[in-house]
């Protein structure tokens, strides 16, 4: 079957005051029809990133993409004009963002934002733009929509604000959708409602997910496959499984320990990982991560490892087995 | 929703300040030393005689208590009498009509400018940013902003009047009489006056417009697949524009101060004149009159803004 | 986390800044002087405060002398901006006018910011009554336009520079008031204040050791851009005649006097003003780059990725 969307080798920089930083250094993944990929690492690894780099939304100055392709439906994004990425945007490809407070236009009315892709795709007319929020109101579970349509978003709360993310994304009918952190940024209780909303969404459609967290348990439940980051690269990339189970790569085993789990006796220990995340204008030589980790050797120091198979599906860039 | 309780609610607020703004005013210039009796009779009557000093406090009023004073005073104002001036004699409301004219035609004007020049130079500063244009046009405004108006104006004069002979260094002309000659005379002053609005604005859109295009909202709109031009006139206009109207409200208020100096120095018989005199010869009901309408002005322009903000934004209408 | 709502401040009353702790002095100053404007600016205001105090010094001749044989002429080696009406040297009066300038915008400029920012901090902290009547006498002053509210002051205070001083002061606390008050009110929901609160710390301590620290980075802004609005005001009042009186040099009333002779010392009109110019956009280009260093908005400036 082929991968609705295939990243290979993207790379993407940055050039700051202070220098060229490599935000994501050639990472490479594919995503299938209707699946859900995790994107999983801490802030400043690259994800978020990654994600904009997709669909041609780094701003550059002072940032570009340099290198890689992604291929979807056919096409690489990143050899189409601004206009041809433009027409896949919030079309073919939807994205919703972490912070909801802040993404909606603050004078603009709810419904209108939420019909604008119609509009700008679909050739909508406002009315009938206004109509489809309605509709996709009640999707996100939000009742009276008649009236929320002429509302500004100043008078819903963050839960609510996502959903109408959220609903924004799928007015197109969308074949993938980017989670950017969509539940950070709220209560625990509502990433729940929101989460199973989202999972519940794409299923019905049949819309691929690519959910980037930092927060394992959200990918644990909602994931089928995960790629770990770490500075800008992946070191694991696994079915969620698999990867929970069985981590292969330090730094996911690391990420592991520091988190509790349910089905752990409460005694155990949280073992936080040693040491900081890694300055990206100064990145460790060899394998970036081999400064703070505990099965590091020699080799770790110099050579960079890529990523291998270790069990089906599963893959890891670390010279060490961490079985052993 | 909101908005007309809004609008009733800064307009009670507003005549709340005029009030305050009153007794402000007649405190101030019971505050200007010199007994003004004393100093505009100067010329005519023997100041030793007590017993006329007492007739002319009476015929004034300056003989009664003085929260008295501010009790007729202000409703002679609202009647309409506002006083004559100590120094010609003539009633101050006639002056004021008189000279309201010629100073709102080069407040026009001075506008006019302004809009023209920073409007265009703002937006453009900010929409092609780091470039050479931005860099010229925020040198162009940070000037703009520093050149004292009077100075501005004597380098205009030096210019045009003393080396090329083209504009006249000073002298008003009425539209009515003259359209050409009137519109000569104002060339200058409106045009210095309209500099440092026009530098303000400038500078004032372009940091707004780039605090806009940095916000979250923007990116979402260009997640979906908006045009950048769609981007800029659908999203960012309307969250662009409150700051652009408060300054734009801002500049009008300082019109006043500009038109004292710029009307002296062009000797343009406007309102600005007439106050900067009347400081000079503590003539207080024209000192009162001119702090008074130039109050009001400043109220007038902050309750225009506010509503214009209602408008524009709806979380307004809901704080505050 | 929970969710979390921005205040609802107009941006009018609140510049955005980063707190000084989080750039860090050392930070703020070396962003500061890598910005050429900023630079060219601090350069010219240490240049203009030497010059105030160094006056003496440098000015060829004293001020107030005159030679009444060498009455109005132009530039030349004994005089190397000419003189003026009554023969004095055109240069050494105006080094003198920078002392004039640059006290009056110094105290000026401080005595408002201290007023407002006392006035602002309890309005923003206290709340409530005190927040109302400080907030409407400020709406009341800032109705009038600067110069006349100070010429009216001056008028009423009489002549001299320390009126002028107390001029500006007086129309300048207000806006001080409000920015700080609008940092205030942002800074208190910190969770290190209720903190401090519950430590017990007294309310006193609270807002100066606590909340007025770190409410002060858009008012160091402030401060720069005031100074050189300072410097225009009294340039503006001496001037029309009023603030510092002849014989002592003041850019404005060189500038007046150099006016009547417009055409024939153009010098006489240009030198005092370009000096005025200069000190409001040295002040104002360091007002800029402050604000920039401290804007934390600024993504991305300049170079683009080939």
């Amino acid at each position: 079957m082929t991968p609705l969307l295939e990243v290979k080798n993207l790379k993407t920089q940055f050039l700051t005051d202070d220098g060229l930083v490599t935000a994501v250094d050639g990472i490479s993944y594919n995503l299938f029809e209707g699946e859900t990929l995790g994107l999983v690492g801490e802030s400043g690894c690259g994800k978020s990133v990654s994600a904009l780099s997709l669909i041609n939304l780094i701003p550059n100055p002072p940032g570009k993409v340099v290198g890689g392709e992604v291929f979807f439906e056919g096409r690489d994004l990143l050899k189409l004009t601004d206009n041809e990425v433009r027409a896949v945007r919030g079309d073919k490809i939807a994205m919703i963002f972490q912070e909801p407070m802040t993404s909606l236009n603050p004078v603009l009315t709810i419904g209108y934002q939420i019909g604008e892709p119609l509009e700008v795709h679909r050739g909508a007319t406002r009315e009938e733009a206004l109509r489809e929020s309605v509709n996709l109101l009640a999707k996100v579970q939000i009742s009276e929509g008649q009236t929320r349509v002429k509302s500004y978003p100043h008078l819903f709360s963050g839960g609510m604000r996502q959903r109408v993310m959220i609903a924004m994304g799928l007015a197109c009918n969308p074949r993938m959708i980017i989670a950017d952190e969509p539940t950070t940024a709220l209560d625990v209780t509502i990433q729940a409602q929101l989460l199973e909303l989202m999972k519940g969404l794409t299923r019905e459609f049949g819309t691929s997910l690519i959910i980037i967290t930092h927060n394992l348990g959200v990918v644990a439940r909602y994931a089928d496959r995960v790629n770990v980051m770490y500075a800008g690269r992946i070191v694991e990339k696994g079915p969620a499984r698999d990867i929970y189970a069985d981590p292969r790569h330090p730094y996911t085993i690391g990420l592991m320990a520091s988190v509790p789990r349910l089905d752990q006796d409460t005694k155990v220990k949280l073992i936080p990982i040693d040491g900081q995340p890694p300055d990206l204008l100064h990145i460790p030589s060899g394998c970036s991560f081999h400064p703070r980790c505990k099965y590091a050797v020699e080799r770790c120091r110099f050579d960079r490892p890529e990523l291998t198979v270790v069990s089906e599906n599963h893959e890891a860039a670390c010279w060490v087995d961490v079985r052993k | 929703m909101g908005m007309k309780q809004y609008i009733i609610r800064r307009l009670i607020y507003s005549f709340f300040i005029l009030a305050a703004v009153s007794v402000l005013v007649f405190a101030m210039v019971r505050l200007l030393p010199g007994d003004p009796i004393r100093a505009a009779m100067q010329q005519n009557v023997d100041l030793t005689d007590d017993k006329i000093v007492q007739e002319v406090r009476a015929r004034y009023g300056l003989d009664k208590p003085i929260h008295v004073q501010y009790v007729i005073w202000l409703t002679d104002f609202f009647q309409g009498d506002w006083g004559i001036s100590l120094s010609s004699g003539e009633p101050v409301l006639h002056m004021f009509l008189r000279r309201l004219p010629v100073t709102l035609e080069l407040f026009v004007g001075a506008t006019l400018w302004a809009w023209i020049i920073g409007i265009p130079m703002g937006v453009l500063s900010a929409l092609r940013r780091n470039s050479w244009l931005d860099a010229s046009f925020t040198t162009v405004s940070v000037l703009g902003v520093s050149i004292p108006s009077f100075w501005e104006a004597i380098l205009f004069i030096y210019l045009f009047a003393v080396i090329l002979k083209i504009l006249p260094p000073s002298g008003y002309v009425a539209f009515f009489d003259n359209p050409v000659q009137n519109l000569q005379s104002v060339l200058m002053p409106t045009f210095v006056m309209g500099t440092h609005a026009a530098g303000s604005f400038a500078r004032y859109i372009r940091s707004s417009i780039l605090e806009v295009l940095n916000q979250d909202y923007i990116r979402t709109a260009r997640a979906k697949g908006l045009r950048e031009k769609a981007v800029l006139i659908k999203h960012a206009a309307k969250p662009a524009m409150t700051p652009i109207v408060t300054i734009v409200g801002m500049s009008w208020a300082h019109l006043l101060s500009g038109s004292f100096i710029i009307e002296f120095m062009f000797a343009i018989p406007g309102l600005g004149r007439m106050g900067l005199d009347a400081v000079f010869a503590r003539d207080f009901p024209v000192i009162q009159a001119t702090l008074i309408v130039g109050a009001l002005n400043v109220l007038l322009m902050n309750l225009a803004v506010d509503i214009a903000y209602g408008f524009l934004d709806p979380r307004i209408r809901i704080t505050k | 986390m929970s969710e979390s709502e921005k205040p609802a401040l107009a941006t009018t009353e609140s510049l955005e800044t980063r707190r000084i702790s989080q750039v860090g002095m050392k930070a703020l100053v070396r962003t500061l002087l890598k910005h050429k404007l900023s630079r060219l600016g601090l350069t010219c205001i240490c240049l203009l405060i030497l010059m105030a105090i160094f006056a003496p010094v440098l000015a060829p001749y004293h001020p107030n002398d005159q030679d009444l044989y060498n009455v109005l002429k132009g530039p030349s080696k004994e005089h190397w901006l000419g003189t003026d009406n009554v023969g004095r040297d055109l240069l050494s009066r105006i080094l003198y006018g920078a002392r004039v300038s640059m006290t009056v915008a110094t105290f000026a400029t401080l005595g408002a910011i201290m007023i407002g920012a006392f006035f602002g901090l309890l309005a923003g902290f206290k709340g409530g009554v005190i927040d109302s009547i400080i907030m409407r006498t400020t709406d009341t002053f800032m109705v009038f336009p600067g110069l006349i509210f100070i010429l009216m002051m001056a008028a009423a205070l009489g002549p001299g520079m320390k009126n002028v001083v107390i001029a500006i002061i007086l129309f300048g606390w207000t806006g001080a008031a409000r920015i700080i008050r609008g940092q205030v009110l942002a800074v208190r929901e910190e969770p290190y204040v209720e903190a401090a609160k519950a430590s017990g710390a007294s309310e006193w301590r609270i807002m100066f050791k606590y909340v007025l620290p770190n409410s002060i980075a858009p008012m160091i802004v402030v401060t720069a851009l005031a100074m050189g609005a300072a410097v225009g005001m009294e340039a503006g009042a001496a001037f029309l005649g009023i603030g510092v009186q002849p014989p002592t040099p003041s850019w404005g009333r060189e500038l007046r006097t150099g006016y009547s002779y417009l055409e024939r010392v153009p010098l006489f009109s240009i030198a005092p003003g370009a000096l005025i110019t200069l000190a409001i956009l040295s002040f104002t280009l360091v007002g800029d780059g402050l604000r920039d260093a401290l804007d934390p908005r600024i993504r991305g400036e300049g170079k683009k990725i080939k």
